[in-house]
This record gives structure tokens, C-alpha cells and sequence, in this order.
């Protein structure tokens, strides 16, 4: 395969041309991906953001009926795994799940440490930084944002509330959303970038492959017949080479002519008898 | 038709002692082309292994918080990979050129450094899990390209040499081009 034309041709073109197309898909899929993610994570941040800013007059009442019925009509939303309200103890108060009610978490589970990894915990973190993913018990893929809930003046200003203002932090809101959706629309693209990829190549190398079949190999082919059918010296010389491609007739030409004067009888010569 | 290159006269045969150290300089110069048709594999090995330290996440680095914190913040994988494809595309061009202007040049190795070099940014820049099968296809098809040149190149001169040994044992002379 690698000593013929054809082989030494195609090889090293079809490497460079099938490599380069498959990495620039898996770029391609890459970024896809990473934008999709990020546009998710910015949508379920400003979700949590809308229901703080929805809990807010209930927290501040310090009712927390009103609270618990809106936390448990968000919980019922499709595609919403969990809602829950921590207090500054990592203690559910609040949870779309009765069964989590008064649950203690662990300061060293996923959504936790990222504030809590050093001896004084982070108050503040970027959008991306909120950001978990993981499977649940239910087997379902989840994204989930830990919003921090601040002490605001309206907070340790009101009579009913005992947080000094040095309480930088108050609880924090957890929400978890299903990524399934988001996980089949990945797969679709990933799917048709595949389909893709695979028809450009099969087009470049199916291309190349036909212009070097047309322009170069069958000639070529047909030169190495003509020269071979010459040598054999079977049959009448042929009138003329066959019609070639120039480089090529050049050749066949040559060769054609040098026969054709080895096949022609020499006048002076004479026979040694 | 065979048509068979007449020796030069007898009287300007090579010396025996000229023509062993002829043979010897050329079984010598085989001996190396051997040597680098293999080059391109042993950079593949090298980069597989390269590969195999990524997927574990280069266990023996520290952590890539601790190395940011340290050397600053790393480019965004975006531009990361705007590099690896500008970097894949000028080093295929690169590598065809040498192919088509039959250049010997032994750039392998250099290529697993640039890939390890991507591997690490995409690591300390948390962002190798996305763009792994990526630099592994870019190494791959860079490295194929460039064994198969370096491939190609040393079959055909150990071959011409093989030429040039022969004619010089059967007929005590230089081959025509020397």
C-alpha cells in the first residue's frame, strides 16, 4: 500500500485532512458544550435569585408558613429536583422534601466546600462557583446553585430578628434542576457533529481520491500498458501513444520513438557472412 | 527494456582501502537512517505516555489551584483552544512542505512537548475533562503525519544508498552522482 503511487498519495493526506477535521469538531463540541453549561448555570442562579427575592418578605416576617408553601410550590415545578433553605448551621429549615426537614449537612459535602474549604468561610463566590452538577439517588443529572442569603440592614434592623450585622451570611438557598433536556439536546448535536464530520471527510478524501484517480493514476496506468505492450513487442507497433495528459505524452513519446528506430531495419549494415 | 549504466575504465578504480571505508561509511549512514525511521514511533510512545499521566490527571503536579496562585492565573480554555488549532494546522502544513520538499528534519519530539504543554494549560485552567480527546487527536494526527514523513523520507535513502553500495561492490567505483 505505501509503495504504490496511490498509497503515498492518499495516505498522508487523508491522515492530515481526517485528524484536523476531527479535532476541530471536538473544539467545536467542546465550546458548544461550555457555552451551554454556562448559559444553564446563569439561568438556575437568576431562578435562586427570583426565589429569594420571592422568599424575601416571608423571611424578613419571619413567616415561615408562607415560606414552606413557597418553597414546596417551586419543589412541584417540572424539572425541579429539590429546593431547600439552609440556616447558618447547615440545618434544612425549609425544603420542597419534608423528609429533609432538620437534616445536619456536612460542610465537607460538594455545594458546601467551595466556601467552607478554609478556616474562615468564603461569603462571596461567582456565578460558575455556585455551580455543582452530580446524579441523584433517583439516577436523574442535576445542577445545583447555592445562593448565600446576606444579613441586609432590613434584616438586623427589625425587632423581630436577633442577627447581629456582623452576620455576613444567614442561610443559603439550595436548588437543584434536572439536566436531562439539556443532556438529550448535547447528545442531538454531538449526534448531527458526528454525521458531519464524517460526510466532509468521506467528501475531502472521496474528492481527493477521485481528482488523483482522473488526473494522475488512470493515466499513469494507461502509460505504464502502452510501455509495457511496447517492451513485449507483441503484436504491430501501435500508430501513436494514447492520449495522455502532457507530461505524461511527453513520455510516452519518447519511448514510443526510441522503440520505433530499435524496430526499424539499419541500410548499413550488412550481414557478417 | 533494461538499460544498464556502463562502469567508467579500470584505470580509475577506487583503492581497496578507499572503497572499504566507503562501504563502511555507507553501511554506517543506513545503520542511522534506520535508527530515525523509527523516531516518529518512539515520540508517539512518548506522547501515549504523556497521554496516559493526563487522563490520571498528572498525579505528581500540584494542585492546579496551588500552581495558579503561584504563577497567575492560566489563559481561558477559549484561547487555549484557538491555539491548539492554529498550532495543529501550521504544524501539518509545516510537516506536508518537508514531505513534499523531501527536507530531513527530526522535529518529533518537540511536537510531545508542545502537546504536553497544551495538556498542562487545560489542566491548570480546570478544563481538560472537555478538550482530552481533543489534543489526544491533534497529537495523533500530528505525529502520524510526521512518523509517516520521517517514514517515507529514510526508505527512500536507505534504498539509494543500498543502490549506491551495490554499484561500489560490483563496480569498484563511485556512483555516478558522488
Amino acid at each position: 500500500m505505501f509503495k504504490t503511487l496511490a498509497g503515498r498519495a492518499l495516505v498522508p493526506v487523508g491522515l492530515a485532512v481526517t485528524g484536523f477535521v476531527v479535532v476541530c469538531c471536538l473544539l467545536l463540541y467542546s465550546a458548544i458544550r461550555s457555552g451551554v453549561n454556562r448559559y444553564a448555570v446563569t439561568e438556575a442562579t437568576n431562578l435562586a435569585d427570583t426565589i429569594l427575592k420571592s422568599a424575601r418578605y416571608a423571611m424578613l416576617k419571619s413567616d415561615r408558613e408562607t415560606l414552606a408553601t413557597i418553597i414546596h410550590n417551586i419543589g412541584q415545578q417540572k424539572g425541579v429536583e429539590h429546593v431547600r433553605i439552609f440556616n447558618k448551621k447547615g440545618v434544612v429549615n425549609v425544603s420542597a422534601k419534608p423528609d429533609e426537614l432538620n437534616r445536619q449537612l456536612d460542610k465537607r459535602a460538594e455545594g458546601c466546600i467551595a466556601c467552607h474549604s478554609g478556616p474562615v468561610p468564603t461569603t462571596t463566590l461567582g456565578t460558575m462557583e455556585q455551580a455543582r452538577t452530580f446524579r441523584n439517588s433517583s439516577g436523574t443529572q442535576v445542577l445545583a446553585i447555592t445562593a448565600p442569603i446576606y444579613n441586609e440592614p432590613e434584616c438586623f434592623n427589625a425587632a423581630c430578628h436577633v442577627h447581629p450585622a456582623s452576620q455576613k451570611v444567614l442561610g443559603t438557598l439550595d436548588i437543584g434542576l434536572a439536566q436531562d433536556s439539556l443532556a438529550s439536546s448535547l447528545a442531538i448535536i454531538r449526534t448531527q457533529m458526528i454525521i458531519f464530520t464524517l460526510m466532509t471527510l468521506v467528501l475531502t478524501i472521496g474528492g481527493v481520491t477521485a481528482l488523483l484517480r482522473r488526473s494522475v493514476f488512470l493515466p499513469m496506468r494507461r502509460l505504464r500498458e502502452f510501455v509495457e505492450r511496447l517492451d513485449q513487442g507483441k503484436g504491430p507497433l501501435p500508430d501513436k501513444p494514447p492520449h495522455l495528459p502532457l507530461d505524461l505524452e511527453k513520455i510516452a513519446w519518447s519511448h514510443f520513438r526510441l522503440v520505433q528506430k530499435l524496430h526499424k531495419p539499419e541500410p548499413n549494415r550488412t550481414s557478417p557472412e | 527494456m533494461n538499460s544498464q549504466q556502463q562502469p567508467p575504465t579500470t584505470a580509475s578504480r577506487l583503492e581497496p582501502d578507499v572503497l572499504e571505508r566507503l562501504n563502511q561509511d555507507i553501511q554506517r549512514e543506513i545503520g542511522r537512517l534506520q535508527r530515525l525511521s523509527n523516531r516518529g514511533l518512539w515520540a508517539l510512545s512518548l506522547f501515549l505516555l504523556v497521554c496516559l499521566l493526563a487522563w490520571r490527571g498528572f498525579p505528581f503536579l500540584p494542585p492546579p489551584d496551588r500552581v495558579v496562585a503561584a504563577l497567575g492565573k492560566p489563559p481561558s480554555p477559549q484561547v487555549i483552544s484557538i491555539a491548539l488549532l492554529i498550532y495543529i494546522f501550521s504544524a501539518i502544513i509545516l510537516s506536508l512542505s518537508r514531505m513534499t520538499m523531501a527536507m530531513e528534519h527530526r522535529s518529533s519530539f518537540c511536537h510531545v512537548g508542545y502537546l504536553t504543554g497544551f495538556f498542562l494549560f487545560y489542566h491548570f485552567a480546570k478544563a481538560l475533562d472537555d478538550n482530552y480527546w481533543a489534543v489526544i487527536g491533534a497529537g495523533i494526527t500530528i505525529l502520524g503525519v510526521e512518523s509517516y514523513r520521517i517514514w517515507t523520507y529514510c526508505n527512500e535513502a536507505i534504498a539509494k544508498k543500498r543502490e549506491d553500495l551495490e554499484y561500489i561492490r560490483t563496480t569498484g567505483h563511485l556512483p555516478p552522482e558522488n
